[in-house]
């Protein structure tokens, strides 16, 4: 270094001199700090009752669809038995009265008790007014 | 110079060990100390505006903070420091650029007013800082951090994540652009008008 580049060091030396930060730097920097943790831990809160919620309506399906499972079974079940149980009874009735066409109006019987079945629940299930309801 | 690297390589060591012991407060207070004032003056090398430096020093330090526990030792603690805060003063550019585009006349200006050193009664030291102003970016932020860091060639690799050469030949490059300049302005004995200057 020569005179020259010398005496530019020093004079540079003193034409910059380094900035510090303002007084209250360090007290800003903890008040966003706490800011920050307390945006965080709201999250936090946030994020575990979301989830508890999620696991609680979970839980409430869950239990809604073993229902749901039980009751159809039960239904099937149930069913089948009063079917049995009717045609046991109705069959030898029907016999007497119609002699070989018997069988034939068992079935029609059937097919139109299940057609009833049908659009009823299919009559609650799109919830179409039910005229015998207002009378 | 060797015991000033020793003894901040110690410092550094002793935070790293604070946070093995997972007294994540201690070490950070340790660490504001030590790097809270390199932070800023890294933001204001880089930005050249003393309030967007604050906002960027602190939303650095908020961000160490944050990621302090994670801390993986893979690079030094000043590295990690010094890479934070460079992302976030390259962001505030960023924005600031943005910003330029949307109002160049207004913003410049502004930046210019603000970028503006204190003045002070001697226009020698005034006409020097406004050199180094004028200097290309480069040279600037690494003659302004060389002077803002005592003349700390390996603080300023660090803070600018430069190789200790790349800084050497931008200062000796930078010193005699400067030179070069007072010639112009006729300033035929830089030297004695500079040992002049107080």
């Amino acid at each position: 270094m020569n005179d020259e580049e010398r005496a530019l060091d020093a004079a540079l030396g003193r034409a910059l001199r380094a900035p510090v930060p303002p007084a209250d730097f360090r007290g800003r920097l903890h008040s966003a700090i706490a800011r920050q943790g307390l945006d965080e831990r709201g999250r936090a809160a946030h994020l575990a009752r979301a989830r508890r919620e999620r696991g609680e309506q979970l839980q409430t399906l869950q239990a809604d669809f073993v229902r749901l499972r039980r009751r159809t079974l039960g239904t099937l079940i149930g069913g089948a038995f009063a079917a049995g149980a009717a045609v046991a009874v109705a069959l030898p009735l029907l016999q007497a009265r119609f002699g070989a066409d018997a069988m034939l109006v068992l079935t029609g019987l059937g097919a139109l008790v299940g057609l009833i079945i049908g659009t009823a629940s299919w009559i609650s299930r799109v919830r179409i007014p039910n005229p015998l309801e207002r009378l | 110079m060797q015991s000033a690297s020793s003894d901040a390589a110690a410092q550094d060591r002793a935070i790293v060990t604070l946070l093995q012991d997972d007294r994540l407060d201690d070490a950070f207070e340790r660490l504001l100390e030590r790097y809270q004032n390199k932070v800023y003056r890294l933001c204001c090398s880089i930005l050249r505006d003393t309030t967007a430096a604050e906002d960027a020093a602190q939303e650095s330090l908020v961000r160490v903070w944050k990621a302090l526990s994670g801390y993986d030792q893979r690079a030094s603690l000043s590295t990690w420091i010094y890479t934070i805060t460079r992302n976030r003063c390259l962001s505030a550019l960023e924005r600031r650029r943005e910003l330029a585009s949307l109002s160049d006349a207004t913003i410049e200006a502004q930046v210019h007013s603000l970028a503006a050193p204190e003045r002070e009664p001697d226009d020698r030291l005034e006409m020097l800082r406004e050199l180094v102003d004028a200097l290309p970016e480069r040279y600037r932020r690494i003659v302004t951090l060389f002077y803002y860091e005592d003349r700390s060639v390996s603080e300023v690799a660090s803070m600018l994540g430069m190789p200790e050469g790349t800084v050497k030949t931008t200062l000796f490059r930078a010193r005699a652009a400067l030179l070069e300049q007072l010639r112009r302005r006729g300033l035929a004995d830089a030297g004695l008008w500079l040992e002049n200057a107080r």
